[in-house]
């Protein structure tokens, strides 16, 4: 079983010099470690490479001014946006004002902790992981509802109105989508779904290739975690041509900054739930990472399993950069719905195909007691899979 | 005390006083906004009795789910910012009688109910989606179906008042 963040750290630093410090040292120090070093630059960079692609989908350059290739424009970015004027609007509702992007952020960054990166290492290790991850995940629709109310705005009423119906109404297909991996690997636990899409020895290959249901369902999935980040084609809320900026219109400085984070905060943790679900997390075909052995001690402890742990994060943040990359793909490709467009597109086709699929991915189960498809083509062709 | 006796604590605290506040505050949105935290406080104290599903069951369908619903509600309504808890002038006096009675009669019956003190409280944190799941589909299938009935036909309930009334158009037009 994976350790959390917090035994990790322990277990190292008592090794390396000594020390027996308090474990809800380390808990409140792997909070701050996600969050500041890789929430925070990862939703920097993620604005510095969607500024790059967009200029590449555009013909342009992009930002090249701050350093090579203009690479450190989102450091400039933030600094802009922390010396920023922070104002408030006179009408606007000061309390609910300043909770709004506290609610978005919490939402988005809480989820996190129930992303297994690797097979060693989990923020939480919970048994209903997946389940959980969406319930935080309406915070962040109640906290874009309440800051685009708090503002005394039109425009922002508006967006955020959308952005609530919106996200309320793809949360069902999104969860359909989920539990339709649920089913196939039998747990809510994140760490045990990544661990079953193991390609060795009797253990089925990635649950989007377990049955052809659970592969349309991924696409379901995809469309509605678009339509959660709020990113185009589904970016009703924020319409730039209909409603100045949409909910955020009257937010200024880091609060306006801690919308901005909490969007490509959102962006990164469905691709990582969508890595972690479908695409099998940690694990590359036909080669176990486990097996890699350096032989490097530091003291008593094997080094091994902090090896271990690195290059299955980098092999997840590798799928996870994939997704990221079609998301903006998709951005700079695609116009925007209409709003009746958006509804249409949830209600009428992705949750009845989403339901279908649910219940004929079941059926699969039952048929063929749990046999991915590669398995049942290799029993029909004779060949052990 | 332990570190969960001390959780629990807190969030019975938390409970209490955005509960206060839902019922006493006189901006009804703040009300509102005060009753997640409500909710978030249940939340937190079905997660540290071990009921790890209940709690995000609470999350996912009262915070994400009937706050949205509320807040919409609140935000249709007249008077936000304006109305005041004494405003209905000297009318409280029946009602506070009544709720002084309510409240007299429910503690009487508290204190006279034989509470089970069982240990069934779940100090493990072991996981309870599987017996929920069991229970769901064995002993509890039709109370199960009878609730997917009733949603379902909710539903429908709302596409009916929903959807546009083209056909009434068409006739009177012709």
């Amino acid at each position: 079983m994976p350790q959390s963040l917090a035994e990790f750290l322990d277990y190292y630093v008592a090794n390396i010099t000594g020390w027996n410090l308090p474990i809800a040292l380390f808990g409140l120090l792997s909070a701050v470690i996600v969050i500041l070093l890789f929430a925070m630059p990862l939703g920097g960079i993620c604005t510095y490479i969607e500024r790059k692609l967009a200029a590449d989908f555009q013909e342009r350059v992009g930002p090249n001014r701050v350093g090579p290739l203009g690479i450190f424009q989102f450091f400039a970015d933030g600094v802009k946006m922390f010396l920023k004027e922070d104002t408030i609007s006179k009408n606007a509702d000061r309390m609910i004002f300043n909770l709004a992007p506290c609610l978005v952020t919490a939402g988005s960054l809480g989820a996190f902790a129930m992303i297994p990166f690797s097979k060693y290492v989990i923020g939480a290790n919970l048994e209903i992981g997946v389940f959980f991850v969406m319930a935080l995940g309406s915070l962040v629709s109640l906290g874009i509802l309440l800051g685009a109310w708090s503002s005394d705005n039109k425009w922002s009423l508006l967006g955020g109105i959308r952005g609530a119906a919106q996200i309320v109404s793809y949360e069902i297909p999104l969860a359909i989508a989920v539990l339709s991996v649920v089913v196939v690997s039998g747990s809510m636990n994140m760490f045990k779904i990544v661990d079953v899409q193991g390609s060795g020895a009797g253990a089925h290959f990635w649950n989007i290739f377990h049955n052809p249901f659970v592969l349309i369902n991924f696409f379901i999935y995809f469309v509605a975690a678009l339509a959660e980040c709020n990113r185009t084609p589904f970016d009703l809320p924020e319409a730039e041509s209909e409603l100045v900026s949409g909910f955020n219109t009257e937010f200024s400085g880091m609060r306006f900054g801690l919308y901005a984070l909490a969007e490509f905060a959102d962006i990164i943790m469905f691709s990582c739930i969508a890595t972690a679900l479908f695409l099998g997390g940690w694990h590359l075909p036909f080669f176990q990472i486990e097996n890699i052995d350096l032989g490097l001690k530091i003291g008593d402890a094997s080094l091994n399993p902090l090896i271990h742990t690195l290059i299955m994060t980098a092999v997840f943040l590798a799928k996870v950069a994939v997704l990221v990359f079609v998301v903006m793909w998709i951005r700079w490709t695609l116009p925007r719905l209409r709003v009746d467009q958006l509804m249409d597109l949830c209600w009428k086709y992705l949750i009845p195909i989403g339901f279908a699929n649910l219940f004929l991915a079941s059926l699969w189960m039952w048929i063929f007691s749990g046999k991915s498809m590669l398995q049942v083509l290799g029993s029909l062709l004779g060949v052990s899979a | 005390m332990s570190t969960v006796d001390i959780f629990v604590l807190a969030m019975a605290i938390m409970g209490v006083i955005s509960a206060a506040l839902v019922a006493f505050h006189p901006n009804i949105l703040h009300a509102a906004v005060s009753l997640i935290f409500s909710l978030l406080s249940v939340a937190g104290l079905y997660g540290a009795l071990g009921a790890d599903f209940l709690a995000a069951a609470q999350l996912i369908i009262y915070v994400g789910g009937i706050i949205v619903v509320i807040l919409f509600a609140v935000m249709m309504s007249e008077n936000i910012y304006r109305s005041r808890f004494l405003d209905n002038g000297g009318k409280f006096l029946f009602p506070f009688t009544l709720s002084l009675v309510i409240l007299f009669g429910l503690s009487k019956f508290i204190a006279a109910t034989p509470w089970p003190r069982t240990e069934v409280v779940n100090r493990n944190l072991t996981t309870t989606v599987e017996s929920i799941g069991l229970a769901l589909v064995g002993p509890y299938a039709i109370v199960f179906q009878y609730v997917a009935i009733v949603l379902l036909s909710g539903l429908i309930g709302a596409v009916v008042v929903a959807r546009p009334h083209h056909h009434e158009d068409e006739k009177r037009g012709a």
